[in-house]
């Protein structure tokens, strides 16, 4: 296990930064002797699961079957990825027989079987195409499968087997990608440790939390002592997750919305729609609030999978990590929604960067850049939404996603140039080196939202006009 | 020695940039404990492909295998076998 750091934690600071970022409302204590030497015992181990399971009821997330998993990989660590291979399948079980109208259970195992036969293909064929490009291979796959089901006739069985199977593909498709990408490791894993990884039992969404089995490898706690402070690391994310909960739901949503009357963004977006008059100044403090309740749900629902993630003994980063500190726009996508920016990067970043436009210099970066952050960030939200395609066609879904597209086209430019230009911070006030530019990319990515809101289909000209209105071009 | 004094002051400086003047190890893990990021994970491939010719579209990229020094060398090692075989 490598030694698994803030981003920030290694940086010098200035006396204002030392002030705020020194505040600690959770103790290091993965650092007191005692408490790691306690947290080595039997008692202290059943107390951090304790607690952990405690903070997991409070979250309302599974606590029983979670506390009673992490307890079994606690007792067994030597064969804790094999436990987790198990927990996962037991998982899924639990899981897809819930989903909605009927189980899944069957589209899970073909899934499954079609997720091995790939590995194997790609394994066993390495001089292929396929072996070459098993990424690129799978996602194009994906994506003509649901262009062709698309054409399938309505009404009929074989277009509803067709997209619940696709459905559940979907779930799983990001994190087969890894399984693919591990296979170019000196020590890659068996197929059966593999989907150990896939929707694993902390949870996640179709972003694979947290990457896949070469990571896990890697982050992996390999003693007692490491255990120790990797669970104390843990349960401290878990009860950030409590905190960030009790003020969301608790303060800012009651005092925002209720004490202040400062109406929910959806609303405001409506009553755009509706051509309904509202003061500008309402529509910017909907707008915003409605930015920093989607950072901190975020942040909840990262930081409970990566708790969960850390008691099973691994060492995996924060998802979300200080995004209101970042001072570039590249640095905030790296610090808001880690493992997703991760996954881009991974498939389509890395890729691009190392094959195509090799003596163009920045050229080069600003191809790589545009693969993940508009191509790869597009393509991923599109076919994660598999409902629109179903319902509304696939030609008609893309057109309805045109401001979606649009926001990664706006991001990817942002992040090409924040990427390009260094910026000399040695000799800036901490106002001038900290505290304006991480307002100013703040404000890029709560402007940029309007567009990027990637659960509703609103059409691009209504994005523009409500952001005309906000700047008050029209009432 | 001078390959790895090479390597060690590039990465020194792509530390720095991100203001990390931390010490590291030839073990240290750099890419995958988020003390560096995938821009600098670019800026280091382009600098092992102009100074040790180093094909990563050959070889395929994985952070791993530039996460610590000791790895860039045995990458280089096995870039060169490549060629040479």
């Amino acid at each position: 296990m490598t030694a698994v750091t803030d981003p920030l934690a290694t940086a010098p600071v200035s006396a204002p930064e030392r002030f705020f970022w020194g505040l600690r409302l959770i103790p290091r204590i993965e650092t007191y002797p005692a408490v790691l030497a306690f947290a080595k015992t039997f008692v202290g181990k059943l107390m951090i699961l304790g607690l952990f399971g405690i903070g997991l009821w409070y979250l309302n997330w599974h606590y029983r079957a979670l506390t009673l998993v992490l307890a079994v990989i606690t007792a067994f660590p030597r064969h804790r990825r094999v436990l987790l291979t198990a927990s996962t399948l037991v998982w899924a079980c639990g899981l897809w027989w819930r989903w909605a109208d009927h189980p899944q259970l069957i589209q899970v195992a073909i899934v499954l079987v079609v997720a091995q036969l790939l590995f194997w293909l790609a394994t066993g064929f390495r001089n292929s195409w396929f072996g070459r490009r098993p990424v690129a291979g799978l996602l194009a796959g994906f994506a003509l499968l649901v262009l062709l089901a698309n054409y399938l006739p309505r009404g009929g069985s074989l277009r509803t087997v067709s997209w619940h199977f696709l459905t559940v593909a979907a779930a799983y498709l990001w994190f087969i990608a890894y399984s693919l990408l591990d296979i170019s490791s000196k020590s890659c894993d068996p197929f059966t440790l593999q989907v150990g990884t896939y929707q694993p039992f902390w949870g996640s969404t179709a972003v694979p939390f947290v990457k896949g089995a070469a990571y896990l490898r890697r982050i992996e706690a390999q003693n007692a002592e490491q255990l120790a402070v990797t669970q104390l690391k843990g349960l401290k994310l878990l009860v950030w997750a409590v905190i960030l909960n009790l003020f969301l739901w608790k303060a800012f949503l009651p005092v925002v919305h209720a004490y202040i009357g400062i109406p929910l963004y959806d609303d405001i977006f409506d009553l755009s729609m509706r051509r309904a008059a509202f003061p500008w100044y309402l529509g910017w403090a909907s707008l915003i609030a409605h930015f920093f309740e989607r950072l901190a749900e975020l942040s909840i629902m990262g930081h409970r999978i990566v708790a969960s993630c850390r008691m099973a003994g691994f060492m995996a980063l924060r998802n979300t990590c200080r995004p209101l500190a970042s001072r570039s726009i590249a640095e905030f996508w790296n610090r808001y929604y880690y493992y997703f920016k991760e996954l881009l990067v991974d498939c389509f970043f890395y890729p691009t960067f190392m094959r195509y436009f090799k003596r163009r210099g920045h050229w080069r970066l600003f191809a790589a850049t545009f693969a993940a952050a508009s191509f790869g960030n597009a393509f991923y939200h599109f076919f994660s939404s598999l409902h629109y395609i179903e319902e509304l066609g696939f030609w008609r879904a893309l057109e309805g996603f045109q401001s979606y597209i649009f926001y990664t086209i706006v991001l990817a430019v942002g992040i090409s140039i924040s990427q390009v230009r260094e910026r000399k911070i040695e000799n800036l006030s901490w106002i001038r080196g900290r505290l304006i530019p991480a307002l100013c990319v703040t404000g890029f990515y709560c402007v940029l939202s309007i567009f990027g809101d990637s659960s509703k289909r609103y059409p691009i000209q209504e994005c523009f006009r409500l952001l005309a209105h906000l700047v008050n071009l029209i009432h | 020695m001078e390959r790895k004094a090479a390597i060690r002051e590039f990465l020194r400086t792509l530390l720095v940039r991100r203001r990390d003047r931390q010490p590291f190890s030839d073990e240290t893990s750099l890419f995958l404990s988020s003390r560096l990021q995938s821009v600098d994970a670019v800026v280091l491939a382009v600098f092992l492909e102009e100074n040790f010719g180093v094909d990563f579209a050959a070889m395929g990229f994985d952070p791993e295998r530039v996460d610590t020094v000791n790895a860039i060398l045995s990458l280089i090692e096995e870039s060169s076998t490549l060629l040479s075989g």
